[in-house]
């Protein structure tokens, strides 16, 4: 018997007790504390990938495919927007709930807020813009709600102008730490975030111009962008890491996979518009400039030496990426004077809007006084928005997605083809994970704005013809 | 003076309350009276040695038909005996000396005392010794010693132990004998080696286990022990590529898929050890193969799979997906003789089954010729499609025609197919393998010591493996009641192994149909320029001016300048000590250890991917150790009709693992240097550190009444570092019972055990999981200073989370008929795992990709049949057959509320995704993909306006992804000296899609896009000629039927070979031959000068012929293996199959 009760003893020392070390289940491999300015300075690394997609310079018909032409030809299939929840927005929406995790250290909290918010608003409007009606305001809730609802595109234009509106407000002077936009100019901030106010109230013209030009107005008095050095750019780096997406396709993978489309060519090249130069290489076989009918799929046109290849400057490993500019500011607020919205002279605005992103492509102002005195590009009052529109275009070049969006709302410029018979889309697809993970309230967005289906061609609210 | 004696056999209960008997004696002797009583009842006499049965019973009696009671009492009356009547027992008992009486014939008494023990030495109590055709016989004692006394010298005394060969010797003179029985190998069913090691005897056993004996797993010299398990066990799945046979990966899975995210695999222990079975895998790159590969097959006695929770019960947290218990060879205590074999094999591997490939038309795009400005016409290099002109000798300009080195630089050759150009790439791979092993034993000791070397050269170029093997198995008694034991192995790899998956190598379909493989072999220009066959097509000059491969690189460059090697040191292996505390009580402990360094280091000259066109150089060093220490006491009894056995026991499990990678960035400072120094970059470095403990508390008591009934009950308490501190502590118990009900019958013509089991089991989840951290961000050095970042992991964890669980239920029924000629298994189950820890899928806009929670519940639900026979058994002829069968469905019943849908697995290719997803209420893993637009009414596909098929997106269900039945079929044939053995495997059901297929019809290298259409005319002939492809469909825009031809590059490489996955769809159903041999055993019986004990020489193949199969030539649905993806449920650039051929050699000196 006591040998027993001995050995049972034994056991229970040996086997059955729960306490462990303390630190034993504390994982060493990553860090349990953040500063928040980490996290919004990892959002803002996302900004790289948001627009240098080829798949954006396809809807502008920027660039065409030399060869597997696939990707040109608007596939049916989702585009995923997950990343971007996943990435930027939910490291933003930590800070905005959790503020205690900002420091005073990295600056004025309310600065970093404000930054946070202005982000926040870029990110889902960029989102917003590519596929409609989005989760908005049950997102970013992690467990809480696994399924989130999708809001109605103009709801969340107006939470966004609101939030725009908090951010401009909040902006106290001091500069902040951990920023690779503006090097903590608090000052640049509060323009870009009123910029992309003036740009998004731009985007409401046909749907609701009364909101839109309200809007326009009210980040316009609240200051916006005012020069080149101000633009909202990622500025990339010469090292792997941080480099420019074209430069790991077109150096590291070495890819000839992309030309100039003959719409863009034709377009700058008859008017010696000196930024193609920058936006494309001469063809290697000729030396000229020569752009690829976008879409073909026709073997005896296609190839690589014939035709313009994406410009060295463009897929230069520490290339910007540019995500909002003077130009375009400028572009938007000749388009309101156009329309009435502002008391200032349309075609002064547009001019200079040309003249801002030949600054912008080509460092210098050379050959702007000749290209506005070209047939094709000087100011005529009666086709405003057409000229507007399309200068923009070319101005956007490799941002596609704002120039399509631009396109769907001003039908400018009007020379997009449709490949194989398929006309540009309308709209980006929701991934197909949604019709998994979120399939309630996936059909009911689907229900509500495109009778159901998850197609390319459904259109956004604000898209009307 | 009375004495008690005790019964020698088997109780076997009344049948009927009572018995008469006609019975006359006339001055007949006991035994006489015995026998007569005993022919005509259910009646058994016990009685002592003394009482001797040649002792006349004096006077005359008759009874007829009367009760034997009465019959019993009267001769109690009458003669100088009692008789007792104990249930169906009658003890004799000695009333006055007997010498009273006539003695017919006089005995000489003679007693014989001796020890039994087993072959390790141990003591053996309960044998049964009985002196030869009588009735005379005793047990012997707890500490196996026993005294008979026998009436002569010429008594036999025979020794029985279940499970161990019935020993027969005669007395002679000595007073003294020691015996050690050895394991009955025909019986080996009979004692089975359960959890924690603990022997038990078969028919006590309440759930299903099945065992393979080693030499069984060494037919074919399959070099990952758990591939030749293939198709030997019910119930269990196993699946690897034989490209992979230099140590790749092998999965194994029983009774399929028991948990929602499809990962669980079995608990992996040697002789009480459980083992590692990790992967260093991916799902493409190099396959470094699981683990378990470095147990030397050759070391392997038997292996023993517990299928189910109540078999594993006693592991708890770690055996919720069944245990594979190996146990290796040991030496023989007291076998004075030393004990040595030699293995020698030599086999040589081919690559097989190569897909059919088109001969007519080679690289390009369009049968239009391009042509240089001086008007030679040249091949477009600019592609990897043969979408180009005919194969028909026009003179042009080829890919190496540009290389000013070449020896035909500048010249035009012609154009021509390579039929044989993917085949060339294959080698003759060819494995060695040598072993040695010496075992033996002393009086208080036995031991076995092995070696093994084995060196492969692969089948694809600069590919091999080297492994060495060390064992050593021993115990040693230190007092009379002190074992100590110990298991020591040492495995260390050194290997380039293949790649699997997509890659540089997945050349089949890319490698255009005119480029000769001979040309590509030499692939270096002494200018260091390496020769490739894609590149950019020449400019105005007339001259390619960029030699860099355009989407691939020579696959020789890719095989002797991109190296991938792995080596791994590895030591496993225990240290016990085994103390008798008294009699039924032992108590025993163990350090048993899993060390292991893994270095892995690859080496890039030019790599697509992540790390472009850079050379680059990585190393990452893996280190694990996993102690157990564990403590166990096993006290057993019997009483009459009682067995009774408890177990007690714990269990610390300690694991540390960590690692260190690093990787060059920017290219290397120095050609050729081939170091993290040379980084030009910061180099890329993770460090890692896993820390996690379990400790337990175990125990078990199993009860058996007349050997017939038996009941277990084990239950068991996991405490895991892993899980939250208030929250780590889990019971699991578990119940079975098994009923012999032969044993109800007499004389049984038949052995018949039915059996129970219910257990919960859970399984716990990896160190890190339940506190949130961040991630680490890149880092932003720009010129204003450094700006890091931190980002939030898009899982999100559950701080309070809990083990799964799991409840199994198991009813059994084991049938042996004629004398074990013929054998029948059967076993239902039913398996409900609950509480799930899922890394479920979330929308993402929650912000977080998948949350790591409890949730779902997923249900099992199988048979497994196993039967095995003996058709024929002559002195000449023996053949044995077994066969396995199995079906088993795994449903998914729940998961989180919201959720109908768990993504597994997804993986997209030219922008079209599929997935691996499981839905509520259907079968587990569902194939989702691109399917073909339908007409609802006719199911006709749906054509575009240009009579191409319109496609679904990525939604489509194709169904389960399961077989729908496994098994095998094993049969072995003895013909004198010859031995022939052959093992077939089958499953029945299960689908795939094969991106491989996809591909060679994308890229125009399937025969079908350059087959004959229905007009008599090639399809890639114009259409206006007669070409095309035929398509037949609903016109999507008029809804009416059409019927037309479409150019065969757009239907075939823009629509099909692209979009529509329902065309890549394959049933896996199969049937192979994975094994055969035959041999031949040369042994001093035949061959009388024989300088050996014997020599087995054998002829082998493995996986010689696939003999039937739904899936098209060239793919291998046994082989579908996605490294360590845990579901093989899409093939990309699969491995070649390999077919082995050898000789082996065995001489046992």
């Amino acid at each position: 018997m006591k040998k027993i009760s001995t050995l049972f003893i034994v056991l229970i020392i040996f086997g059955s007790c729960s306490k462990f070390e303390e630190d034993i289940n504390i994982n060493p491999n990553l860090p349990s504390e953040a500063s928040g300015m980490q996290l919004i300075s990892n959002a803002a690394f996302s900004l790289s990938s948001v627009t240098s997609t080829p798949e954006g310079a396809f809807l502008a018909q920027y660039l065409a495919e030399t060869q597997f032409v696939t990707s040109s030809l608007y596939p049916e299939g989702g585009t995923n927007f997950y990343w971007l929840y996943e990435g930027p927005l939910m490291d933003l929406q930590m800070v905005l709930d959790q503020p205690e995790l900002l420091s005073h250290t990295d600056g004025p909290v309310q600065n970093q807020l404000a930054v946070a918010k202005i982000l926040k608003a870029f990110f889902f409007w960029q989102i917003t813009d590519r596929w409609g009606d989005i989760p908005y305001s049950e997102s970013l809730q992690g467990i809480n709600v696994i399924a989130p609802v999708y809001d109605t595109q103009k709801s969340i234009y107006k939470s966004l102008f609101t939030l725009l509106e908090e951010a401009n407000n909040q902006i106290v002077e001091g500069s902040i730490n951990y920023d690779i936009i503006y090097g903590g100019d608090m000052i640049k901030w509060k323009k870009l975030g009123n910029t992309i106010r003036l740009l998004m109230a731009l985007r409401l013209s046909e749907v609701d111009p009364a909101l839109a030009e309200e809007e326009f107005n009210k980040a316009l008095s609240a200051g916006t962008i005012t020069s080149n050095d101000d633009n909202f750019a990622f500025r990339h780096l010469a090292e792997a890491s941080m480099q420019n997406y074209w430069y790991g396709q077109i150096v590291d993978r070495n890819r000839e996979w992309w030309a100039l489309t003959e719409n863009l060519v034709e377009e700058m090249k008859p008017v010696n518009d000196p930024r193609l130069e920058v936006y494309g290489n001469p063809a290697s076989a000729t030396g000229e400039f020569v752009g690829l009918p976008y879409g073909t799929t026709d073997g005896s046109i296609l190839g690589t030496t014939e035709y313009s290849l994406l410009g060295s400057d463009i897929y230069a490993q520490d290339a910007p990426v540019y995500l909002l500019t003077y130009a375009q500011a400028l572009f938007a607020k000749a388009e309101a004077a156009a329309r009435g919205w502002i008391n200032e002279d349309s075609g002064a605005l547009y001019n200079m809007a040309i003249e801002q992103s030949v600054l912008q492509w080509t460092g210098t102002t050379e050959g702007v006084e000749t290209l506005l005195q070209q047939p094709e590009v000087a100011f005529n009052s009666a086709e405003a928005v057409e000229l507007i529109s399309t200068q923009r275009w070319i101005h956007l070049y490799m941002d596609g997605y704002a120039a399509w969006s631009s396109w769907r709302r001003t039908g400018y410029p009007n020379n997009l083809v449709s490949p194989q018979g398929k006309e540009v889309p309308t709209r980006l697809m929701y991934p197909s994970n949604e019709e998994f993970n979120n399939t309630e309230n996936y059909q009911e967005a689907l229900d509500r704005q495109f009778n159901g289906s998850n197609t390319l061609y459904g259109k956004v609210w604000w898209d009307v013809d | 003076m009375k004495r008690l004696l005790f019964t020698l056999f088997f109780c076997l209960p009344i049948i009927g309350n009572s018995a008469t008997i006609t019975l006359v004696l006339d001055d007949s002797s006991l035994g006489e009276m015995i026998s007569k009583i005993e022919s005509q009842s259910e009646f058994k006499f016990a009685y002592e040695n003394s009482i001797e049965i040649e002792i006349i019973i004096p006077g005359k009696f008759t009874f007829k038909n009367e009760e034997l009671n009465n019959i019993l009492e009267r001769l109690s009356e009458s003669t100088p005996f009692d008789f007792r009547v104990l249930k169906n027992n009658i003890t004799i008992i000695e009333d006055l000396p007997a010498k009273k009486y006539k003695i017919k014939k006089s005995v000489l008494q003679l007693s014989v005392t001796g020890k039994v023990t087993d072959v390790n030495g141990i003591p053996l109590p309960s044998v049964t010794i009985q002196e030869k055709g009588t009735n005379n016989g005793v047990l012997t004692d707890f500490n196996g010693n026993f005294t008979i006394e026998v009436n002569s010298e010429e008594s036999v005394l025979v020794f029985t132990f279940v499970g161990l060969k019935t020993f027969e010797t005669t007395v002679g003179t000595s007073k003294t004998i020691d015996v050690t029985l050895e394991p009955d190998e025909s019986q080996l069913e009979e004692v089975v080696i359960t959890a924690l090691g603990i022997s038990r005897s078969e028919r006590s056993l309440g759930y299903a286990t099945q065992e393979v004996s080693g030499d069984d797993l060494t037919v074919s010299n399959e070099q990952n022990v758990l591939g030749s398990l293939s198709g030997k066990v019910a119930g269990v799945q196993v699946t690897g590529a034989t490209g992979a046979s230099m140590g790749g990966t092998q999965k194994i899975k029983i009774r399929g898929v028991n948990s929602i995210s499809g990962g669980g695999e079995p608990l992996i222990v040697v002789d009480g050890s459980p083992i590692s079975n990790a992967n260093f895998a991916g799902s493409s790159g190099a396959d470094y193969g699981n683990l378990g590969q470095d147990i030397n097959p050759a070391d392997i006695k038997t292996i023993n799979v517990l299928k189910g929770p109540a078999a594993s019960a006693l592991y708890g947290i770690r055996g919720q997906y069944g245990v594979i218990m190996i146990t290796t060879k040991g030496g023989r205590k007291g076998a004075d003789d030393l004990n040595v074999t030699l293995n020698s094999s030599f086999s040589i591997e081919k690559a097989g089954n190569f897909f059919p490939l088109q001969n007519l038309y080679g690289q390009g795009r369009s049968q239009t010729w391009r042509t240089l400005a001086n008007g030679e016409r040249y091949v477009n290099l600019s592609t990897d499609e043969s979408w180009g002109p005919r194969l028909d000798g026009t003179l042009a300009r080829q890919f190496y025609s540009f290389y000013p080195e070449d020896p035909l630089y500048g010249q035009a050759t012609p154009f021509v197919a390579k039929p044989d150009n993917i085949k060339n790439y294959y080698e003759t791979g060819h494995t060695f393998n040598n072993g040695l092993s010496i075992s033996g034993g002393t009086k208080n000791s036995r031991y076995r010591f092995s070696i093994n070397d084995t060196r492969i050269e692969g089948v694809e170029p600069n590919t091999w493996l080297k492994r060495n093997n060390f064992g050593l198995n021993a115990a040693f008694d230190l007092s009379e009641k002190l074992t100590l034991i110990t298991n020591i192995n040492y495995a260390g790899n050194n290997a380039e192994r293949p790649v699997q998956g997509y890659g540089v190598k997945s050349m089949i379909g890319w490698i255009p149909r005119n480029v000769d493989m001979n040309r590509l072999e030499d692939y270096t220009y002494d200018d260091g320029t390496f020769l490739n066959w894609n590149l950019r097509n020449p400019g105005s000059s007339g001259e390619v001016t960029n030699f860099g491969g355009l989407y691939w690189i020579n696959p020789y460059v890719e095989a002797y300048e991109n190296i991938d090697n792995d080596r791994r040191d590895r030591f496993f292996g225990n240290i016990g000590l085994s103390y008798q505390i008294s009699e039924g009580l032992k108590i025993s402990g163990h350090v048993r250890s899993d060390m292991y360094t893994q270095n892995i280091e690859n080496i890039s000259v030019f790599r697509y991917g992540s790390g472009g066109s850079l050379p680059q150089y990585s190393i990452g060093k893996y280190q694990n150790k996993e102690m157990n220490y564990e403590i166990l006491a096993e006290y057993s009894k019997k009483w009459d009709e009682f067995s009774f056995n408890a177990n007690i026991g714990g269990n610390i499990f300690d694991r540390r693992y960590s690692y260190l990678y690093q990787a060059t960035e920017g290219g290397l400072s120095a050609p050729g240097f081939y170091n993290i120094a040379a980084s030009i970059d910061r180099p890329s470095t993770t460090s890692y550190l896993l820390r996690k403990q379990i400790k337990s508390g175990f125990g078990m008591v199993s009860l058996g009444y007349r050997n017939t009934y038996f009941i277990d009950a084990s239950l068991r308490n996991d405490n895991s570092s892993a899980l939250p501190e208030d929250n780590n502590s889990y019971w699991y118990p578990s119940v079975s019972g098994s009923f012999v009900f032969s044993q109800l019958l007499n004389e049984s013509p038949f052995f018949g055990k039915l059996r129970l089991s219910y257990a919960q089991a859970g399984s716990d989840l990896d160190a890190y999981q339940t506190s949130f951290v961040y991630n680490v961000g890149s880092i932003y050095a720009g010129e204003d200073g450094t700006v890091n970042s931190l980002t939030i992991p898009n899982n999100l964890i559950d701080t309070n989370i809990e083990p799964s669980f799991a409840h199994s239920y198991e009813a059994g029924l084991d049938l042996k008929f004629f004398n074990n000629r013929l054998g029948l298994g059967f076993t239902v189950y039913r398996q409900r795992n609950e509480n799930q820890i899922l890394n479920l899928d979330i929308s993402g806009a929650s912000g977080y990709g998948s949350t790591t929670i409890n949730a779902g519940v997923i249900e099992n639900e199988g048979f497994e049949l196993q039967m095995t026979g003996t058709p024929i058994n002559t002195d000449n002829i023996t053949w044995n057959s077994t066969l396995n069968f199995s079906k088993n469905e795994s449903m998914v019943v729940e998961l989180y509320p919201g959720s109908d849908v768990y993504a597994h697995s997804s993986t997209t290719f030219s922008s079209v995704p599929t997935y691996l997803n499981s839905y509520v209420g259907k079968e587990f893993g569902s194939l989702i993909g691109q399917a073909y637009q339908r007409d609802p009414s006719t199911g006709k596909i749906l054509l575009d306006s240009n009579n191409l098929p319109l496609y679904t997106d990525a939604t489509h269900n194709f169904g389960s992804v399961l077989p729908d039945f496994t098994g095998g079929w094993q049969n072995s044939v003895s013909i004198g000296n010859f031995d022939l053995s052959a093992m077939m495997d089958f499953q029945i059901g299960g689908q795939f899609f094969s991106r491989t297929k996809m591909i060679l019809v994308r890229t125009g290298v399937d025969p079908i896009t350059a087959a004959i259409n229905d007009r008599g005319q090639n399809v890639r002939d114009p259409l206006e000629e007669g070409g095309g492809v035929g398509v037949n469909g609903i016109s999507a825009e008029t809804g009416e039927e059409v019927t037309a031809y479409v150019d065969a590059r757009r239907y075939y490489n823009g629509v099909i070979g692209r979009h529509i996955y329902e065309e890549w769809l394959y049933d896996a159903s199969y049937l192979k031959l994975r094994e055969i041999s035959l041999s031949y055993t040369f042994n001093k019986n035949n061959f009388g000068n024989l300088p050996f004990e014997n020599v087995t020489l054998a002829l082998i193949a493995r996986n010689p012929v696939m003999i039937w199969q739904k899936a098209p030539e060239g793919l291998d649905p046994s082989e579908l293996s996605s490294g360590g993806s845990s579901i093989s449920w899409f093939e990309s650039g699969q491995m070649n199959t390999v077919r082995s051929y050898g000789v082996k050699l065995n001489i046992t000196l």
